[in-house]
């Protein structure tokens, strides 16, 4: 393993490491734009220079590999002036858009610049113009040539990420353009991550145009609720200038980064997956027509719950938890009706289709949290067996969490559910079909609203976290739950989710020995 | 003086063939083949101080052995016939007029470096040239020079002639490989160096028209010849190109290590309507410019690079006292951005901001400020890039700009001043 | 064209002359002879369409009848080729990079093409044209009328 010093600070690192990657274990970083740690190397935006002891001429670090005694400086007079040399012959083309373009505040371009640059102008003459401006590329993102450095980090992508191959950079010199293929689209399924790589404005994404400015924006590591896969984004949203958009508070997702995981990247299925976080929301318990307070609506529930319990007919109690619920969620709720109330028969397992899956990172199975359900859950039953019953009239209760039943089972036997069964619950966070025929409608809040755990594909449990707080009456489900359970009588006094956690892994093997704090922001798998 | 490598020009081109058999045509050829090994064939390379006609004068039979021996990879030969210097012609009359002596250095070369496949690269304006290659590369198979083993050996070796289309930049020997595998013409990083990792990813030679049609007459009549006939370190003799203002424009096949003044004044027959020397390109258009105190300097590549320029191509432009030197520089920036590839910034942004600086000068709208700014960047340009054009414009333009700095402050101060 | 791709130990690096070959017989480069060739050389199309925008040779609109193709580089620019090329410009009335009307002219103005000891040269289709003169451009363009 090579020796080498970087800026007076020793280090040892595998052969064929580049300087750098190795600058980067120091802590040291080197600014950059064609180089990506996920694309094959590129070497032509060349801003990434250092000074090698011993060589005459500046070396890029991209693409210069460590070796044994290397002396390298990132710092010298020699790099600096270099990086400034750089800066000057991409600004020289390139257009002064800062006040209209979206990546104003996230720009590679002026972050070097304030740190790096800060030269005066001695450019005289006219730029270079393009083809395109503001031109759509596709149903997510916008081109706009004039911008591009050239860097082709998206072309590299479309061609050794997603094999699509749809852009390329046309003719040359300065009048090389990136552009897509003349009559196509650049319509694959992770479209959205070339405006991510693309490190100054000319790669934009349509979903965000103009929304707002990213300086307002506050940023919660979170995991995407899509599919088992349990990309690890970045949940974006508007922290101080509620500017009326739709009075929504999430602006966009972002992927983020897990080796183990997503890598760097999101589909464009879960990245455009938010707006329902802010719109259709349920935000008050309905009692048919009738809006309660959430006191008022367990009551009612309990009103049900209680004479079974005593009756000893808890099998006339049929709860549908779901897969889209956190860990913890679906610790409480087993905790209440399994443990506590034994015989209600608990299931999530409801008769949905798979979607569609690919090499990359998109799973079938739509549910983020499906190991999870079925560690905690452990069920033994089966949703068609609870859904004939609540259709024939042997339930008194049913307890939906989340699914829409007139998607799943269709509008008839939601209808003569609905007429069969004398409480008919539904607990979720946004409005569908299934709302209008349920008897009471729960508001609970969405994954960006609480704190919990989902356990995806790898069995790997991963965190959400709250961004902002739960909309009008909406709760966590767990909340929901537990109340419910203090007004039965088995208190289920957990002040937040951490501590539902720590009994969680105290009580289920696969999670023992599992903390808030070891699972972090990269997950742990779990124990066999 | 002995011609070489012009020894066959001027002659009936329909007769090629067999004029270049009959004076010892594919001997040399046969005497590599039966008589040498591949290492000795490289070593007597060597010790003829041939170097590469093609613009860097790298010491050819040096480049040959970097081609490593141990490697399973097939090796193989790429002939670069891109000839896109600026002043630079030489190659088209050996393609048009004495292919098969371009041959016959082929097949040298490839038993040297133990390639079996050799392609030769021919721009795509050369029409003719083309033509004419192919069509000795045809009688040559068909006389058993080429193909499988060949004049009675076990010796295999194709050829195929391959066609470029309008790019200077693919006459950069990893821009060649890039246009070569049908990609765009975009210099490599480097390392790794062609020698190790060339075409297909396999160790290639890559060498000028006229190094490799020089290699017959070295197998045979041996190095010392070679070495004699040029001067210290710079074997033979090479092909000058002479354009400009020049009563006699065109190809001189003379030592090298002579003098500059000599090709302009005694070969080329002096300036044109008897007019005085301003200025002289010695090796195509990427050489620092030379003043008339500088002409006494012997064109080889290490006399010229003491003096601040380079041989390159052997394209010597001859200027007049009639020559705007701005206009000159203009024009050689407008070559530059018109030929960048484009790939790395320096090069991309830099060429067309110079050119475009220069196009102000030259026209008279610049100010004091842009001359002090055009040395400026062009020496970012330079030391900054992927390969050596960067490195060709900085070098170029600089010249012009030190050299002649008068006449372009000139047209600055004679700017009529506009408060508009 | 297959005799064509024979010659090359990968397919893709027959591209070049594929192209000149289908430019030949079509006289410029369609969007679909970028697909079929893309097919045909199993490489995506948007590197076919990036290797014909990149080189100058290949066309993707038709050429007049007679192609004036001028160079504009040092040896030619020190021989007269601007006035070669302001001429070309006012008998046909057209700029570089223009068709006459009736398509019987295109011109461009090109870089060193290798034939400086007869500057100031042309391309004239594909046939090299130096030593030329305001007299010579009258004759081929009285003469391709």
């Amino acid at each position: 393993m090579p020796n080498l010093t970087i800026d007076g600070q020793q280090l040892e690192v595998p052969a064929g490491t580049t300087i750098i990657q190795a600058a980067k274990k120091l802590g040291i970083s080197i600014p950059h734009y064609c180089y990506h740690p996920a694309l094959p190397v590129a070497g032509n935006c060349r801003i990434c220079m250092v000074e090698v002891e011993k060589q005459p001429k500046l070396q890029i670090s991209c693409y210069t590999p460590v070796a044994e005694g290397m002396v390298v400086r990132t710092d010298s007079p020699k790099v600096l002036e270099a990086r400034k040399t750089i800066l000057e012959f991409l600004l020289v083309n390139h257009p002064l858009d800062c006040p209209v373009c979206d990546q104003s505040g996230e720009c590679k371009l002026q972050d070097y610049y304030m740190k790096h640059g800060l030269y005066n102008s001695r450019l005289a003459d006219v730029k270079v113009k393009k083809d395109k401006k503001a031109f759509s590329i596709g149903p997510t993102v916008m081109l706009d040539q004039e911008r591009c450095i050239l860097c082709t980090r998206c072309v590299r992508f479309t061609e050794n990420i997603t094999k699509t191959n749809e852009l390329g950079i046309f003719s040359r010199g300065d009048h090389s353009q990136l552009d897509i293929y003349p009559g196509r689209q650049l319509d694959n399924n992770y479209s959205g991550n070339v405006v991510d790589i693309c490190p100054v404005g000319a790669l934009t994404d349509k979903d965000f145009r103009f929304k707002c400015r990213v300086w307002y924006l506050a940023g919660t590591k979170s995991i995407c609720p899509g599919c088992s896969m349990g990309c690890n984004i970045t949940v974006e949203w508007d922290k101080s200038r509620p500017h009326e958009y739709k009075k929504a508070r999430v602006m966009r997702l972002k992927p983020r980064l897990n080796t183990d995981v997503n890598n760097y990247w999101i589909c464009d299925k879960g990245r455009y997956n938010y707006h329902f976080i802010d719109e259709n929301r349920i935000l008050h318990p309905q009692l048919n027509d009738e809006l309660i307070s959430l006191d008022q609506a367990l009551d009612v529930m309990v009103k049900t719950i209680a004479p079974l319990k005593e009756a000893k007919r808890l099998n006339r109690i049929g709860v549908l938890a779901s897969a889209q619920l956190t860990n913890e969620d679906l610790f409480v709720i087993r905790k209440l009706f399994k443990d506590a109330l034994p015989g209600v028969g608990l299931d999530f397992r409801v008769p949905e289709a798979l979607g569609d899956s690919d090499d990359l990172l998109i799973k079938a199975d739509k549910n983020p949290n499906t190991a999870g359900a079925l560690s905690i859950l452990q069920p033994d039953g089966d949703v068609g067996a609870i859904v004939q019953k609540a259709k024939s009239g042997e339930l008194d209760l049913l307890y939906v969490f989340g699914h829409d039943l007139v998607k799943l089972l269709g509008v008839e036997s939601v209808k003569q559910i609905a007429k069969s069964i004398k409480l008919f619950v539904f607990q979720g966070s946004n409005v569908h079909e299934t709302c209008s025929y349920a008897h009471l409608n729960l508001p609970s809040s969405v994954y960006a609203e609480k704190e919990g755990t989902f356990t995806n594909c790898q069995l790997r449990v991963q965190r959400i976290r709250t961004a902002f707080p739960a909309l009008e009456d909406a709760k966590a489900d767990w909340q929901i739950v537990a109340m419910l359970g203090e007004k039965l009588g088995t208190p289920l006094s957990y002040k937040n989710s951490q501590e539902i956690f720590k009994d969680l892994a105290a009580t289920i093997a696969p999670f023992s020995g599992m903390t808030y704090e070891s699972i972090a922001d990269q997950g742990i798998v779990l124990k066999a | 003086m002995e011609k070489v490598v012009s020894r066959h020009f001027g002659q009936d081109s329909t007769q090629s063939f067999v004029n270049y058999l009959k004076d010892n045509g594919y001997r040399a050829a046969r005497k590599a083949l039966t008589e040498m090994t591949p290492a000795g064939v490289i070593d007597e390379v060597k010790n003829s101080n041939l170097r590469g006609l093609g613009g860097a004068g790298f010491p050819t039979g040096l480049k040959w052995s970097f081609i490593p021996k141990d490697n399973p990879k097939p090796k193989y030969l790429v002939v670069n016939a891109d000839e896109g210097e600026p002043g630079t012609f030489k190659d088209k009359y050996i393609l048009e007029q004495d292919p098969h002596a371009l041959i016959e250095g082929i097949i040298i070369t490839c038993f040297a470096i133990q390639s079996h496949k050799a392609y030769v690269y021919v721009r795509g304006e050369y029409a003719k040239a083309f033509g004419s290659l192919q069509n000795a590369v045809n009688e040559a198979y068909k006389a058993g020079f080429l193909g499988a083993g060949i004049m009675g050996t076990g010796f295999n070796i194709d050829v195929v002639v391959h066609p470029g289309a309008g790019a200077y930049i693919c006459g950069e020997e990893t821009g060649l490989l890039e246009s070569l595998e049908g990609k765009k013409g975009f210099p490599r990083l480097k390392p790794p160096f062609p020698a190790v990792v060339g075409l297909f990813g396999c160790p290639t030679v890559i060498n000028n028209v006229e190094t490799i049609a020089c290699v017959p007459p070295i197998i045979n009549k041996g190095s010392e010849w070679y070495v004699q006939l040029g001067c210290a370190k710079n074997g033979g003799n090479r092909l000058f190109c002479v354009s400009g203002h020049v009563q006699r424009p065109g190809i001189y096949e003379l030592p090298l290590g002579t003098p500059l003044r000599e090709i302009i004044y005694d070969h080329a027959g002096g300036i044109l309507k008897g007019r005085q020397l301003k200025a002289v390109i010695p090796g195509g258009i990427s050489a620092p410019v030379l003043t008339p105190d500088q002409i006494d300097v012997k064109m080889d590549f290490d006399s010229l690079k003491a003096i601040g320029s380079m041989a390159g191509s052997g394209g010597v432009v001859v200027m007049d006292e009639t020559t705007d030197m701005v206009f000159a520089a203009m024009v050689a920036a407008r070559f530059f951005a018109h030929e960048s590839c484009g790939q790395c910034s320096p090069c991309r942004e830099g060429s067309g901001w110079v050119y475009r600086n220069l196009k102000r000068i030259y026209e008279g709208t610049a100010r004091p400020y842009d001359l002090i700014n055009l040395a400026g960047i062009v020496n970012n340009i330079g030391g900054n890039t992927i390969c050596a054009f960067g490195d060709a414009v900085t070098m170029c333009l600089s010249s012009y700009v030190s050299k002649f700095r008068h006449e372009f402050e000139s047209k600055i101060k004679g700017r009529v001043c506009n408060t508009n | 064209m297959d005799k064509i791709t024979a010659k090359y130990e990968q397919k893709r690096a027959a591209l070049l002359p594929v192209l000149h070959f289908v430019q030949v017989k079509e006289g410029l480069i369609s969007s679909d002879a970028e697909q079929n060739i893309a097919e045909y050389l199993s490489i995506p199309v948007v590197h076919v369409h990036e290797v014909v925008s990149f080189y100058h040779l290949f066309r993707q609109t038709p050429e007049g009848k007679y192609h004036f193709s001028v160079c504009q580089t040092i040896a030619c620019a020190l021989r007269g080729s601007e006035e070669i090329i302001e001429h070309i410009q006012s008998r046909l009335g057209i700029k570089p990079g223009e068709t006459t009307p009736d398509g019987k002219f295109s011109l461009s103005v090109v870089e060193c093409l290798g034939a400086c000891e007869t500057a100031p040269v042309m391309q004239g289709n594909k046939e090299y044209i130096g030593c030329l003169n305001k007299k010579k451009i009258d004759e081929i363009i009285d003469q391709e009328k």
